[in-house]
Order: C-alpha cells, then sequence, then structure tokens
C-alpha cells in the first residue's frame, strides 16, 4: 500500500532526496516557494503524481482507480487551497511564458508523465474512454 | 330451590335480556347510520327512552318477587332502588358513549377509503410529491425545502417527456425510420438525460442526502441504488445482450466499458466508505469523558467540513453516468445506440410499473367492529 508522502520523503521513483530538502522534510508546513519546488521535482521525477488536500476523501478515489490499473501513484498533501493555487502557479509558469494568467487548479490533481492531467473528472472520462492505459504507458508507469 | 335463588335466576335472566337487546339495538343503529347519518342519534335517543322503560317496568317486577330476600333489612331496600336507578343512568351513558364511538369510527373509515383510493391514483401517475411530503419536503424541522420540492416537479415532467421519446423510439424502430430520423431521436433522449444529471446537481446542492438516498424514485428503482442512482455497470450488464448483433470490436469495446465502469464505481465507493470512515471518527466521543463536551462544537464544525465531501461524490458518480452513456453512443452505430436507450428507457418504466403495483397489492383489511 503506497503511503501518502508529505513532501521529501523518498519512494521507489524518485532518488534519494538531497540534504537542504530532506532538512525541511518534516510534516509541518514549510516555505512556500521550497514545497513549490519540490511539487516540481516530484512531478518530474515520477511518472505518476497525485496532488490533493490532506485527508480528502477523492484523493483516496483517484489512488484506488490508478492503483486498479496497476500502478503506484506518488502522493502529494498540501493543507489548504491557497498553497495548491501557489503550487499551480508555479507549474505552470514552469511550462509557459513568464506573467501568463494563474492556472485554476482542480483538487485533486493528477500529473501523468511530467505534466498535468487534470482533476477526478478528466480523469474518469480519460479511463472510461479507454485513452489511460496508453497514457500510462507511454509515461512509463506501466510494468507491461 | 328457594325463593332467593329463584330470584337470582330471573335477575339474570334480565340481564341477558337487556344485552341482546341492546345488541339488536346497535345493529339497527349501524344500519341507520349508513343510510341516514343525520336523524340517526334523534332515533337513538328514542329507541334508548322506550327501552328504559322497558327494562324499569321488568325490573319494578322483579323487585316485588326479591323482597323476600331484601326482608331482612328493610332500609337497604331504598338504597337498593337508588343503586339499581343510578346503574340505569350508568348504562344509559355507556351505551351512548359507545354509539358516538361507533359513528366516529364509521365516518374515519369512509375517509380512510377516500384517502386509499386518492393515494393509488396519485402513483399510478408516476409522481410522489405526495408521498414525500412527510420525509423530504417538509423536514424534521416542519418547514418546506424548495429546492427539492421544484426538483420534485420538474422530475414529474422529465419522466412525462420520458414516457414520450420512449414511445417515439418504439415507433420509429418498427416502422421504417430513416437514419437521419433516428440519429435525432438519439440526440434527444441524450439531451434529455443530461437535462436530468443537471437537475440533480442543483438539487444536491440544496439536500445532498435527499439526493444520495435516491428519494424521487420509484421503491423498485431504489433498490439498486447507488450513490444517488443506477449502478453504470449494472444497467450495461442487463442492456447489452439486447444490442446483439454486434461486431466483434464492439463486443470487446462494451466489455472493456463495463470493465472500466466497474473499476471506476469500485473505486467511488472505497473512497465512500474511507469518508464514512472519517465522519464517524470525527463525531464520535466519549460521552463521560469531559474533554468530550469542550470539543463537541469543535467536532461538530469539522464534521460539517467532511460533509460537504458528499456533494463531489453525488457529482463523480453522475459525472460517470454521463461518461458511460456517452461511450456507448461512440460505440454503437445510429440504429443500435436507438435500440440501446429504447431498452434503457423501457427498462426504468418497468421498474417503476413494478413499484406500482406491488404499492396496491391487495392487503388484508382492518376488521370492523
Amino acid at each position: 500500500m503506497q503511503k501518502t508522502l508529505p513532501y521529501t520523503q523518498e519512494n521507489p521513483w524518485a532518488p534519494p532526496p538531497s540534504p537542504a530538502a530532506g532538512a525541511t522534510g518534516s510534516p509541518v508546513t514549510p516555505a512556500a516557494d521550497v514545497k513549490a519546488g519540490m511539487l516540481s521535482k516530484a512531478v518530474a521525477e515520477n511518472p505518476v503524481v497525485v496532488l490533493g488536500l490532506r485527508g480528502c476523501c477523492m484523493v483516496h478515489v483517484v489512488r484506488r482507480l490508478l492503483q486498479g490499473q496497476g500502478v503506484n501513484p506518488t502522493v502529494c498533501e498540501v493543507g489548504d487551497d491557497a498553497e495548491a493555487a501557489a503550487l499551480a502557479g508555479e507549474i505552470a509558469g514552469d511550462g509557459g511564458k513568464e506573467g501568463g494568467a494563474q492556472q485554476e487548479i482542480q483538487l485533486p490533481a493528477v500529473f501523468i508523465g511530467g505534466s498535468l492531467v487534470g482533476g477526478l473528472d478528466r480523469l474518469m472520462a480519460v479511463h472510461i474512454s479507454g485513452e489511460l492505459v496508453p497514457i500510462l504507458r507511454d509515461a512509463g508507469a506501466l510494468w507491461l | 330451590m328457594n325463593i332467593e335463588s329463584i330470584t337470582m335466576v330471573e335477575l339474570r335472566r334480565m340481564g341477558m335480556y337487556d344485552a341482546n337487546h341492546q345488541i339488536g339495538m346497535w345493529a339497527d343503529c349501524l344500519k341507520a347510520e349508513s343510510s341516514q347519518n343525520t336523524s340517526s342519534s334523534a332515533i337513538l335517543e328514542e329507541q334508548d327512552g322506550g327501552m328504559e322503560n322497558l327494562s324499569e317496568d321488568a325490573r319494578l317486577g322483579i323487585v316485588g318477587p326479591s323482597k323476600p330476600y331484601e326482608q331482612e333489612e328493610s332500609k337497604p331496600s331504598d338504597k337498593v332502588i337508588r343503586r339499581l336507578a343510578q346503574n340505569r343512568e350508568a348504562a344509559k351513558k355507556s351505551r351512548l358513549r359507545k354509539k358516538a364511538y361507533i359513528q366516529q369510527l364509521e365516518l374515519s373509515r369512509i375517509k380512510l377509503v377516500q384517502l386509499e383510493q386518492e393515494v393509488d391514483k396519485v402513483r399510478h401517475q408516476g409522481v410522489y410529491i405526495g408521498e414525500h411530503i412527510d420525509n423530504s419536503i417538509i423536514g424534521y424541522s416542519g418547514s418546506i425545502n424548495p429546492g427539492i420540492a421544484a426538483f420534485e416537479l420538474e422530475y414529474g415532467h422529465w419522466i412525462e417527456e420520458q414516457n414520450r421519446q420512449i414511445c417515439e423510439l418504439r415507433a420509429a424502430l418498427q416502422g421504417s425510420a430513416s437514419d437521419i430520423e433516428l440519429g435525432i431521436l438519439v440526440e434527444n433522449v441524450m439531451k434529455h438525460y443530461d437535462d436530468l444529471f443537471r437537475m440533480k446537481s442543483i438539487a444536491a446542492k440544496s439536500d445532498v442526502f435527499y439526493i444520495v438516498s435516491g428519494l424521487w424514485k420509484a421503491s423498485a428503482e431504489r433498490f439498486f441504488l447507488w450513490i444517488g442512482g443506477f449502478r453504470p455497470s449494472g444497467l450495461l450488464k442487463v442492456l447489452s445482450p439486447q444490442l446483439n448483433p454486434l461486431t466483434e470490436q464492439q463486443l470487446m469495446a462494451v466489455y472493456n466499458l463495463q470493465q472500466s465502469s466497474q473499476q471506476a464505481e469500485d473505486a467511488l465507493s472505497q473512497g465512500l466508505d474511507k469518508l464514512q470512515q472519517t465522519l464517524s471518527e470525527t463525531i464520535a466521543a466519549d460521552p463521560l469523558s469531559a474533554s468530550g463536551m469542550t470539543n463537541y462544537m469543535g467536532q461538530m464544525g469539522q464534521a460539517m467540513g467532511k460533509l460537504e465531501a458528499l456533494v463531489s461524490f453525488v457529482d463523480q458518480a453522475d459525472h460517470l453516468r454521463q461518461e458511460t452513456l456517452q461511450q456507448m453512443y461512440q460505440i454503437l452505430k445510429t440504429r443500435q445506440a436507438a435500440r440501446g436507450l429504447l431498452a434503457l428507457g423501457d427498462y426504468l418504466q418497468r421498474l417503476r410499473a413494478l413499484s406500482s403495483l406491488w404499492a396496491a397489492r391487495p392487503r388484508e383489511r382492518i376488521q370492523d367492529y
């Protein structure tokens, strides 16, 4: 069973965390920019990442759905929506130009192969239409 | 046999005569009531008065022979007479009360039959507003939830339109409608289902428990309830045999859809289980501990936050239903889609009809007095 990770912990997909990251690795909320950086790192290093509010039951739904496809997702938790919005801006800023409008991110959010797929709505739609498995395979998330 | 025992026998026989006569009187009163409600009480008085005279005479007749029994105490004879008079009065009052009670029962019974007929009539129309007044529109506080009242009204219209569309589909498929015509009908039915999901989403914000419990549905529909509606995989299992003939590719696609839906349903169910778990953990506390009481409002506040998630679950479940419907629309050709939607609509109609039959089935009536 995949445990949910607050920002630092080592996981089978990623290399061991750097000492700086490890220092701020407690469940108590660290500085926002450090967290943002860590989210980017997690997304870049893990094929499947789920971002969600702490204690949210929908995160559980997303995790179960992905596990049903044979995937072990990395789960990142935030304390509240403000932190999530900050992270979303950071992620969008990474890919796009500066000064672009901050994306409204819907939690829980699913990242596959380094890019944002969407919320549970989108995940369901992609799953029902049969597109989820190819996406997962392309991202190298499946063993097959 | 001495005089005393003869007297007792006569007294007893007198009592029996009284009782029989009274029963006969009641029977007459009942007949009188059913034919003529107004003047029955007048008739009762008259007959009762006559009855009383009779018994008085009879009793006077009896006092004679009983005298030897009473002679041992001459004073008590006055007491006895007064006692007998009091008994007569009490018995008369009791009879009157009994008659009034029976009259009321009769009226109530007539009213009950009328109400039952009304309820059956409303049920057959497929609108359940009357039934639900108790448990949904008027909540425990006694106030009407307008959002839910509006939903039930709209749902009644939705069902009417649904029935009309089913008839149209059936006629088109049995006749020789072109694929284009069928395509239009299919699109209308799809849009109609979209309307229902939209209505449900709005109503869920008004009262999520009402939606989750499927209270607007017929009883047999509610038997299959899963998060405020049917399981998409369940409906697929029931209806896909009716879609034959399908190509190999289509068969695979339908089977995969069934599997995917099942997986999504399981994920949602497990999430809901988790919600139940966290909710009960949030709410529960040791009733005897001091901290239990001080944390009360805090716990309630937390629990309220958790309950918000229920709305998301209803939305996600309906979203899954919509996605599954859309995917079937993708997989099937026009004519097949028309047959599929007809099968779905017909199946739901049958469940509703079953519910009505079950509700109207003959049951043992409460015996009249």
